[in-house]
């Protein structure tokens, strides 16, 4: 974990309000793994908090992350330029466990997709992905391209204007019978994981299933207790330090 | 390179910058990113007698230049933090300031005794704005001040008393003679300033809670003037904070007359803002020529 000065290679709208950034670090951060975040800097003096965003790619000393314009901060972030120099808190929280899975299958929905791919690069040597991306809506697909490592990708709609039209939660239903995956990961909307883990449930479902949440965050390193979700047994836990992946049966959702 | 040693109510401090209670946990985190053994103190998360969940999320948001906060005092209780996190502190060897709330006057007696001999410090949270019962319900008026400060300073028979004075109020330096009369040692001050942040599109508070607390570069004005104030309102030492970035933020707080300051909302900006503070705060006594960083307190010179 540290905190550097990273600089923008490209900074690109890749789908409706979706901005794709990719930028250089020439400090060694260490491993950075699928699941994990980084705590970027707007840019902007008057935005104190830096901006949790999940890792989609690292190549060589490249990091690419994505991001959905919400406010001042993230519109601030759309507007850097190639060259700025932005500072950059990394690698933060857990990431997915994979250790001796095979066969995993990958829930995503709109900007929840991003850490799950970073996850299937880092894995796709030695592990099987079947992808099923849910978005809202033909405009709000994207990265399909580097969904390809997957050995299958469904990608459906809310309103059916790409690919079938239904969420990523029964597309992998419909399939988990003879699919027959020994792990779950799954990122999305907070909906879209109330609803998986409840379906889950439903089926008496027993593969191992790890979800990654996201919450409004402070200092993104554990201190200020401010990201907080309710686990099962009644105590919190911090978003960015315990997770932000967590089992799925783990967190009240 | 200056002497930035102070001395409050007995406790050296090696430099007067102390993590702010909410901002820093118990250091362990920060810890990771660089040794915090580098600082002068640690306020800790704000502790009670029993653990605390607090509030519901989303427990912060963003202003500009400022952000707003409502966590309502999460914390494992103060068993917890003697046994796991006390011992580490004690490691560092920078001065340990323990921050404690209660919801009734025998509360706040119980954990200073608790305390009392264990720690440097204890940093009374009579402001925290977050928490219904007790918290801020204390630091409002002048009475009540000195009676919370009164059954806290009975408990403590070794352990410095440091009252923490909420902005939110009608006095700063009645309150502060308030802490004063009560026997606190010294005070420390801004708390929060209680605020709002409103979703447009939901057309709700972005806060669970609905309020919560301002802090960040934004308050710092606000602070400079109530440290000011209750710097010369009474005799006893004044630690401030609020809003403090850089290096020339920690020398106005001084000027202003606090002793020391503490560092909150800047260390979420920066993860390595006390570091970095200290070194612009010793940059400016050099530029300045001042070989012992007490020399600058209380010598601001109005206009």
């Amino acid at each position: 974990m540290k905190d550097v000065v990273a600089t923008v290679k490209s900074n690109k709208i890749i789908a409706e309000n979706v901005y794709m950034m990719t930028l250089t670090i020439s400090e060694n951060v260490g491993e950075i793994h699928g699941g994990q975040f980084v705590n970027l800097a707007t840019g902007g003096g008057e935005h104190l908090l830096r901006r949790p965003l999940g890792v989609m790619k690292v190549e060589g000393n490249d990091i690419s992350v994505c991001y959905q314009l919400k406010g001042e901060g993230t519109k601030k972030l759309s507007e850097a330029q190639e060259g700025q120099k932005l500072k950059i808190l990394l690698p933060l929280g857990n990431g997915f466990p994979l250790e001796g899975k095979k066969k995993i299958a990958v829930i995503g929905g709109g900007v929840g997709i991003f850490p799950l791919i970073a996850t299937i690069r880092e894995h796709c040597a030695d592990k099987e992905f079947y992808s099923y991306m849910g978005f809202r809506t033909k405009s709000a697909v994207c990265l399909l391209d580097e969904l390809e490592k997957s050995r299958s990708l469904t990608v459906v709609t809310d309103d059916g204007s790409f690919g079938e039209k239904g969420n990523a939660v029964e597309a992998y239903l419909k399939d988990a019978a003879k699919l027959g995956a020994d792990c779950i990961i799954a990122c999305g909307p907070p909906v879209m994981l109330k609803v998986l883990k409840q379906k889950l449930n439903e089926r008496a479902n027993k593969i191992p299933c790890f979800v990654s949440l996201e919450e409004r965050m402070g200092c993104g390193i554990g201190a200020c207790l401010v990201c907080v979700c309710k686990k099962q047994n009644g105590e919190n836990a911090r978003v960015c330090k315990d997770g932000p992946v967590f089992k799925i049966n783990e967190v009240n959702l | 390179m200056a002497d930035l040693n102070v001395n409050i109510c007995g406790v050296n401090f090696k430099n007067p910058l102390i993590a702010a209670s909410g901002t820093f946990g118990f250091g362990r985190e920060y810890d990771e990113i660089y040794d915090i053994s580098v600082i002068g103190g640690i306020s800790t998360k704000g502790m009670t007698l029993e653990p605390r969940q607090g509030n519901p999320v989303p427990r912060i948001a963003e202003g500009r230049s400022v952000i707003l906060n409502a966590v309502g005092l999460q914390n494992p209780g103060v068993e917890h933090f003697i046994k796991y996190d006390l011992p580490f502190l004690k490691q560092k060897g920078i001065a340990i300031v323990a921050n404690v709330a209660g919801k009734t006057f025998d509360d706040y007696g119980a954990i200073c005794a608790k305390l009392d001999g264990l720690v440097d410090f204890i940093e009374l949270n009579i402001s925290c704005p977050n928490v219904k019962a007790g918290g801020m319900a204390f630091g409002i008026k002048p009475e009540s001040i000195k009676e919370v400060t009164r059954t806290a300073k009975s408990s403590l028979r070794k352990t410095p008393l440091m009252v923490k004075l909420s902005p939110n109020v009608e006095s700063i330096p009645l309150n502060a003679q308030a802490a004063q009369s009560g026997g606190a040692d010294c005070i420390s001050l801004i708390n929060t300033l209680t605020g709002m942040a409103i979703d447009v599109e939901r057309r709700t508070p972005v806060i669970a809670n609905n309020t919560g607390g301002v802090s960040g570069a934004g308050i710092k004005p606000v602070a400079l003037r109530m440290v000011y104030e209750a710097a010369h309102s009474v005799d006893i030492p004044v630690i401030g904070m609020g809003g403090i970035t850089c290096g020339t933020d920690v020398i106005e707080f001084m000027l202003a007359g606090a002793r020391a300051v503490q560092v909150g909302t800047a260390n979420f900006t920066d993860a390595n803002a006390m570091p970095r503070i200290l070194a612009e705060t010793n940059l400016w006594l050099d530029r300045h020529g001042i070989k012992n960083i007490n020399e600058i307190v209380d010598t601001l010179k109005l206009n």
